[in-house]
């Protein structure tokens, strides 16, 4: 097969221009919103919350929880927030009287979650979060139960 | 007789040394019989040569027998590249094969860098955890996208 430059000059043009179509996106995704959904969620072996107010989290969450290596069946969202963060902008979420989540955008790319028990940093984690995926950060809670901060990329 | 004398003779012969080396030539030729032997030669080679060459007369005029030969000359030296006058289009297109190039190997490296690099591997390479609590421990599930971030932090909140 020979080389045609002539054919390939035809194909620069396109080339060019699908690679600032490119560009533009980035740019345009670079200078987008990060929405998370932050949950806090109770963990338990019992089918029901005393809670009336608790329900059960959403299929999706329950599922992916349930892959971890967590030995509760039920899940029962206490508090669910959104979080909205702008490039380089940190925002927070408070889940109940002493607790508070933040997420502050480091790169377009990375985050930084902390956190924040009785007004101290309990854990402070920088890693990507793609749409799709899910962090969640847990402890112990009295009775044999635990607690859960669901953190989940929406946009 | 050396070659240097010999071209002297000749030199001689041809009128072509100044008058006086050309009278010590003669006075040398006047004692010397081989060097006015060779003198001798030469000017009957040279006599030999006018008589034997005869005129060439040409059909055609001078100026058109030359003029022949410098068309035959023209035709056989290669013909000189002609300046092509080259447009904006025919220029930004020049500019555009390499950068049309550039642009398709970036879009390649792009697209291969998304399909091919697992996402989990980009995500854990540049994650990083800074915990108050030592006894926190992480766990990973690749499979689900699930990253579980497990601290013995007291629950009475």
């Amino acid at each position: 097969m020979r080389f045609n430059p002539s054919l390939f000059s035809r194909f620069a043009p396109l080339a060019l221009v699908s690679l600032l179509f490119a560009l533009t996106v980035s740019a345009a995704r670079a200078a987008a919103d990060f929405k998370f959904e932050v949950q806090l969620v109770w963990a338990t072996t019992a089918t029901n919350s005393p809670n009336p107010e608790h329900k059960p989290v959403e299929e999706e969450v329950h599922k992916k929880l349930s892959e971890l290596p967590l030995k509760w069946k039920h899940y029962f969202e206490v508090k669910s927030e959104n979080i909205r963060v702008s490039k380089n902008e940190t925002r927070e979420a408070r889940l109940s009287k002493i607790c508070r989540i933040s997420v502050r955008d480091i790169d377009g790319k990375n985050f930084e979650f902390a956190l924040i028990g009785k007004n101290e940093p309990v854990l402070k984690r920088t890693q990507k979060l793609p749409k799709g995926e899910m962090l969640v950060l847990g402890g112990n809670a009295p009775d044999a139960t635990a607690w859960l901060v669901v953190l989940k990329r929406i946009e | 007789m050396n070659e240097e004398q010999q071209l002297k003779l000749q030199a001689f012969l041809d009128g072509e040394l100044p008058e006086t080396e050309a009278r010590e030539i003669s006075a040398w030729l006047a004692q010397d019989e081989e060097a006015n032997g060779l003198v001798k030669e030469l000017r009957n080679t040279r006599q030999a040569l006018k008589n034997s060459q005869s005129p060439v007369r040409v059909p055609e005029s001078r100026e058109f027998y030359w003029s022949k030969i410098q068309r035959e000359i023209d035709r056989l030296e290669p013909a000189a590249e002609p300046v092509r006058k080259t447009s904006w289009l025919q220029t930004f297109r020049r500019v555009l094969i390499p950068a049309g190039a550039v642009a398709a190997v970036a879009i390649i490296g792009i697209i291969a860098g998304r399909q091919f690099l697992p996402a989990q591997l980009a995500s854990a390479a540049e994650s990083e955890m800074t915990v108050a609590d030592s006894g926190a421990f992480t766990y990973h599930d690749y499979a689900h996208g699930t990253t579980l971030v497990w601290v013995s932090y007291p629950a009475d909140h």
